[in-house]
C-alpha cells in the first residue's frame, strides 16, 4: 500500500499506544527474575529460582495440569459445537439462522460475571459445582463464539459449487461434508480452536464462581497468589502464559497464511 | 464407455417459480440417446434452471424429469448418476487432479485398484496423465476445464450435463476445446445437455439446439434447422445475424407470395400456411444470402441503395446499406475478388433469390 507517509502526531499516537499495551506485560519479565523473595525487580542480580521452584511446587504444577485439560475439553466441546451451529447455518441459509448465529454470540456479549452468576444458580442444582466437567461444559459454551466467528467466516469464502459438485457426483452429505467441506474450512476450525483455548486457558471470572477446592486452574491459583502472599513465582508463570499465547498466535497466522495461499 | 450406454432425457411440462417469477414456463423437450443437445438463450432465459432442475439442484414447481421413461423428478441429486461440468469447473483445490477424478468412484466405495484404472483411462482420454499429480491452481483454463470433463465422464454417467463448460475460456481455446468436446462426445457416445449462450458454440456442437427466451421453449432443432428456418424473429436475431423486412401481403400463389413495402415489390417463397393477403408480414433475409449486383445482372429481388457504413473483417466486408422501402440492410460481402471497393456513399444495388428469406414470426404472435 502506497500513501503518504505518517505525519509527527500520527506517529507519536501510534508508538504511545504500542508502548501503553506492551509495557505492562514485558514488566512482568524483570520481575520475574528477581532475586528477592517477594514480587519486586531485581536488585543484586538475576535468578531463574522462581522458575525453579514454578516447575518443582506440586500446587503450581497441578494448577498448570489442570487448566491444561480443562482448556483441552473444552476446547473440543466449543469446537463440534461452533463448526456443527456454522455449517447448520450456512447451508440453510435463511434469514432466521441470523438469529442462531446471534444468540452464539451471545457469551461474548454477557458480562461474564452475569453469566457466572446464571452459571452458579444452574450447577448448584445440577451438582456440577466444583467439578471438572463442570468448569469444562462452562469453558466450552463460552468458547462456541470464537468457533462460530471463524468458521463462518471460512464458509463464506467456500465455493458452494463444490459442494453442489460433490453431491452431483453422488456423495452423500456425509462424504461430502468429511472430504470436501471440512478439510476446505480446516484453517477456520483451527483458528476457532486456538482462541478457544485461550479462552479456557485464562478464563477467571466463572472459576470464581463454580469451583472452589477440587478444581484449581492457573488463572485460580495467580489470583490467590496475588492476594494472599506476593510470591515471584506469579510474574513467572505469567512470563510462561504469555510465550505459550505468542506460540499460538504465531500458529494460528502460519495457518492463516496457509489458507490464503 | 461403451456407445449403446447412451440414455434418453425427457422433460413434460417444466415449469419453475421463484414466488411471482416464472423462471421456466412449461418447457416439454426430449433428448435421444447419445445425443447432444444444447439449451441456448441469453442470461435469464431459464437456461441454467432447467440444467439445474435436470441434475436434480432445483425442484420444480411443476412437470416431470423422465430418464428412459422412468420419473426421476423427486430423486436427490446423489442418486441420478449424472455427471456435470459446472461453470467455473468446481474441481476441489484441496485434491489432486487424480483425486479430483477419483472422487465419484471414492464415494460409490470402489477398491483402490479399480479405482485407479479407471482414473488413469479417464485421464488418458482427456490427454492429462501427465498432470495427475499437480493441484487444479497450477494447471491452465483448457486443462481444468478437461479435469472437470473427466472427473464427469469416470463413473460411467447416465447422462453428461454442461453448465457453459467453455465460457471461462478465452476465443481460441475455446474453439480448440468445441472441436475436442464434439470428438470425445462421439468417442463415448453418451447423452450430453449443453448450456450456452454462446450461439457459435451451439451451432457447432449440437446435434439439436434448444432456444429459449423467457423462460420458454421458443424452438428446437438441428442447427441448420433452426439457422434457414427460424420460427420467430428471436430466433433469427439471436443464432446468427439478419435482417428483418416488414412488407404488406399482395398476392398469395401455390408457392409463394408477394410483399409490398412502400414502393419496393418483393416476391418471397412460402412453405406451410400461407398468409392471408393484406395482412402485414415479417421477413428475415441473412446477410450472406444477398449479392451486389453487376450492371447487367438480375434477381429476383432488387433493391437499390447507397452504402452508409461498412467494415473489413478480413474474411469480408461487412456493409450497412441505407434503402428507401426497406431500411439499413446489412450485407456479408466475401472480399476475396469483391466487384466493389466499398466507400461510404457508393450506390450499390442489392439483390436476392426469393427462397433466401424466410418468413418469421413477431415473437408477441408466436407465444
Amino acid at each position: 500500500m502506497g500513501g503518504y507517509a505518517s505525519g509527527p502526531f500520527a506517529r507519536t499516537v501510534a508508538w504511545a499506544t504500542v508502548i501503553y499495551l506492551v509495557l505492562p506485560i514485558s514488566i512482568v519479565i524483570p520481575v520475574s527474575l528477581t532475586d528477592r523473595r517477594y514480587l519486586s525487580l531485581p536488585e543484586e542480580g538475576l535468578s531463574f529460582q522462581h522458575y525453579a521452584n514454578l516447575l518443582t511446587s506440586e500446587a503450581w504444577l497441578g494448577a498448570i495440569w489442570q487448566s491444561l485439560w480443562i482448556a483441552i475439553a473444552s476446547t473440543l466441546i466449543a469446537v463440534a459445537a461452533g463448526t456443527l451451529c456454522a455449517i447448520g447455518c450456512w447451508r440453510l441459509g435463511r434469514r432466521s439462522t441470523e438469529l442462531v448465529r446471534a444468540m452464539m454470540l451471545l457469551p461474548l456479549i454477557i458480562p461474564s460475571i452475569v453469566y457466572a452468576v446464571g452459571l452458579y444458580r444452574w450447577f448448584g442444582m445440577l451438582d456440577l459445582l466444583d467439578r471438572f466437567m463442570g468448569v469444562t461444559l462452562a469453558h466450552g459454551v463460552t468458547g462456541i463464539p470464537y468457533v462460530v466467528i471463524t468458521v463462518s467466516t471460512a464458509l463464506a469464502a467456500f465455493d458452494p459449487r463444490l459442494e453442489q459438485a460433490a453431491r452431483g457426483m453422488g456423495a452423500s452429505l456425509l462424504q461430502t461434508l468429511r472430504w470436501v467441506i471440512l478439510p476446505r474450512i480446516m484453517p477456520g476450525i483451527a483458528s476457532g480452536a486456538i482462541f478457544a483455548f485461550i479462552h479456557s486457558w485464562d478464563e477467571l471470572v466463572l472459576v470464581l464462581f463454580i469451583a472452589s477446592r477440587q478444581v484449581f486452574t492457573l488463572p485460580r491459583k495467580i489470583w490467590d497468589g496475588v492476594n494472599e502472599n506476593l510470591d515471584p513465582s506469579m510474574a513467572a508463570v505469567a512470563v510462561l502464559l504469555i510465550l505459550l499465547t505468542i506460540l499460538l498466535l504465531m500458529l494460528d497466522g502460519a495457518l492463516r497464511a496457509r489458507r490464503d495461499r | 464407455m461403451s456407445a449403446a450406454a447412451g440414455h434418453a432425457l425427457e422433460l413434460r411440462g417444466l415449469s419453475k417459480r421463484y414466488g411471482g417469477f416464472t423462471a421456466v414456463d412449461a418447457v416439454s423437450l426430449r433428448v435421444e440417446r447419445g445425443q447432444f443437445l444444447t439449451l441456448l438463450g441469453p442470461s435469464g432465459s431459464g437456461k441454467t434452471t432447467i440444467l439445474m432442475a435436470i441434475a436434480g439442484f432445483v425442484a420444480p414447481s411443476e412437470g416431470a424429469v423422465l430418464l428412459d421413461r422412468r420419473d426421476i423428478t423427486a430423486l436427490p441429486p446423489e442418486r441420478r448418476d449424472f455427471g456435470m461440468v459446472f461453470q467455473g469447473y468446481a474441481l476441489f483445490p484441496h485434491m489432486t487432479v487424480a483425486e479430483n477424478v477419483a472422487f465419484p468412484l471414492r464415494v460409490r466405495g470402489m477398491p483402490r485398484a479399480e479405482r485407479d484404472a479407471k482414473v488413469r483411462a479417464a485421464l488418458d482420454l482427456v490427454q492429462l496423465s501427465r498432470f495427475a499429480d499437480r493441484r487444479p491452481s497450477q494447471l491452465s483454463g483448457g486443462q481444468q476445464q478437461r479435469v472437470a470433463l473427466a472427473r464427469a465422464l469416470v463413473f460411467d454417467p447416465a447422462l453428461l450435463l454442461l453448465d457453459e463448460p467453455l465460457s471461462a475460456l478465452d476465443k481460441k481455446l475455446r474453439a480448440e476445446l468445441q472441436e475436442e468436446l464434439k470428438a470425445l462426445h462421439r468417442r463415448v457416445g453418451r447423452t450430453f445437455v449443453n448450456v450456452t449462450h454462446d450461439q457459435e458454440e451451439a451451432l457447432s456442437l449440437s446435434d439439436r439446439v434448444a432456444i429459449l427466451n423467457y423462460g420458454r421453449l421458443v424452438q428446437i432443432g438441428a442447427p441448420e434447422v433452426l439457422y434457414e428456418q427460424p420460427r420467430t424473429r428471436f430466433v433469427a436475431d439471436f443464432l446468427g445475424k439478419s435482417n428483418f423486412l416488414h412488407g404488406t401481403v399482395r398476392e398469395v400463389r401455390p408457392d409463394g407470395m408477394a410483399l409490398q413495402a412502400g414502393a419496393t415489390r418483393l416476391v418471397q417463397a412460402v412453405e406451410g400456411a400461407h398468409p392471408a393477403p393484406g395482412t402485414p408480414a415479417l421477413l428475415s433475409l441473412r446477410p450472406e444470402k444477398i449479392v451486389l449486383l453487376a450492371e447487367d445482372e438480375g434477381a429476383e429481388n432488387e433493391v437499390d441503395g447507397t452504402i452508409a457504413a461498412w467494415a473489413y473483417l478480413g474474411a469480408g466486408y461487412s456493409l450497412a446499406v441505407r434503402t428507401r422501402d426497406l431500411g439499413e440492410i446489412r450485407v456479408a460481402l466475401p472480399a476475396w475478388r469483391a466487384p466493389i471497393t466499398p466507400r461510404e456513399g457508393l450506390p450499390v444495388r442489392l439483390g436476392w433469390a426469393a427462397d433466401a428469406a424466410v418468413p418469421v414470426l413477431e415473437d408477441a404472435d408466436a407465444a
